[in-house]
């Protein structure tokens, strides 16, 4: 019997990783000039720092969270 | 009833009053009026139609997904990682991206993270062609 969940979580997609997916595809499909205003929201970056002690290390950006030890 | 709609970078209505809300639950399209009975719902990538107070038609936007959580108080929050207004969706790109996606899809291993994703874009895609009349298959 297969596993009663959704295909994306299946295939090891996070609830949040879907969608974000789904928000890119709306974007892709918009009309100028709304779609040039949204193209900014599909961007992220990632910081990571070490805390140590208590204090928080300086912040680095990261190209990818498995580089943070995620 | 008020509605509250805010995605990640803007607010759309905040304490706005309207006669109603339409919205496009995963389990299912729903309205929402005054004194509904409190619902938190993962909503679906669809339509969302506010019913403004003595306006004939509702205003529609087509949401990617996101959640709406109605409180006993007759507020609604609508949250949503995206939304964009029915007038603004390109009909030619929705079909040229349903098409790749399509074949994304058939030339992907199955169960793959790829062909999920190619899903998605499909099923998204396909709503947005059914939100401005197109029948994509």
């Amino acid at each position: 019997m297969a596993t009663p969940t959704t295909f994306w979580r299946l295939a090891g997609m996070s609830y949040v990783q879907y969608v974000t997916r789904a928000a890119s595809a709306v974007r892709n499909a918009a009309k100028e000039p709304a779609k040039s205003k949204l193209a900014a929201n599909s961007k992220f970056t990632y910081n990571a720092s070490i805390w140590e002690g208590g204090v928080q290390g300086k912040k680095v950006e990261i190209d990818a969270l498995s580089k943070a030890g995620i | 009833m008020t509605l509250n709609f805010n995605l990640p970078h803007e607010t759309i209505y905040s304490e706005a009053k309207v006669s109603q809300v339409i919205v496009p639950g995963a389990a299912g399209e729903y309205g929402v009026t005054a004194d509904h009975v409190p619902l938190v719902a993962q909503l679906k990538a669809g339509v969302l139609q506010i019913f403004h107070e003595d306006a004939g038609e509702p205003e529609k936007y087509f949401v990617a997904g996101g959640f709406s959580l109605t409180h006993a108080n007759s507020v609604t929050d609508i949250s949503c990682p995206e939304a964009v207004k029915l007038d603004d969706i390109d009909s030619s790109a929705v079909s040229s991206n349903f098409e790749s996606a399509k074949n994304a899809y058939t030339s992907a291993e199955d169960g793959s993270a790829a062909q999920a994703e190619a899903q998605i874009d499909m099923e998204v895609n396909r709503a947005m062609g059914t939100a401005i009349g197109l029948n994509l298959n």
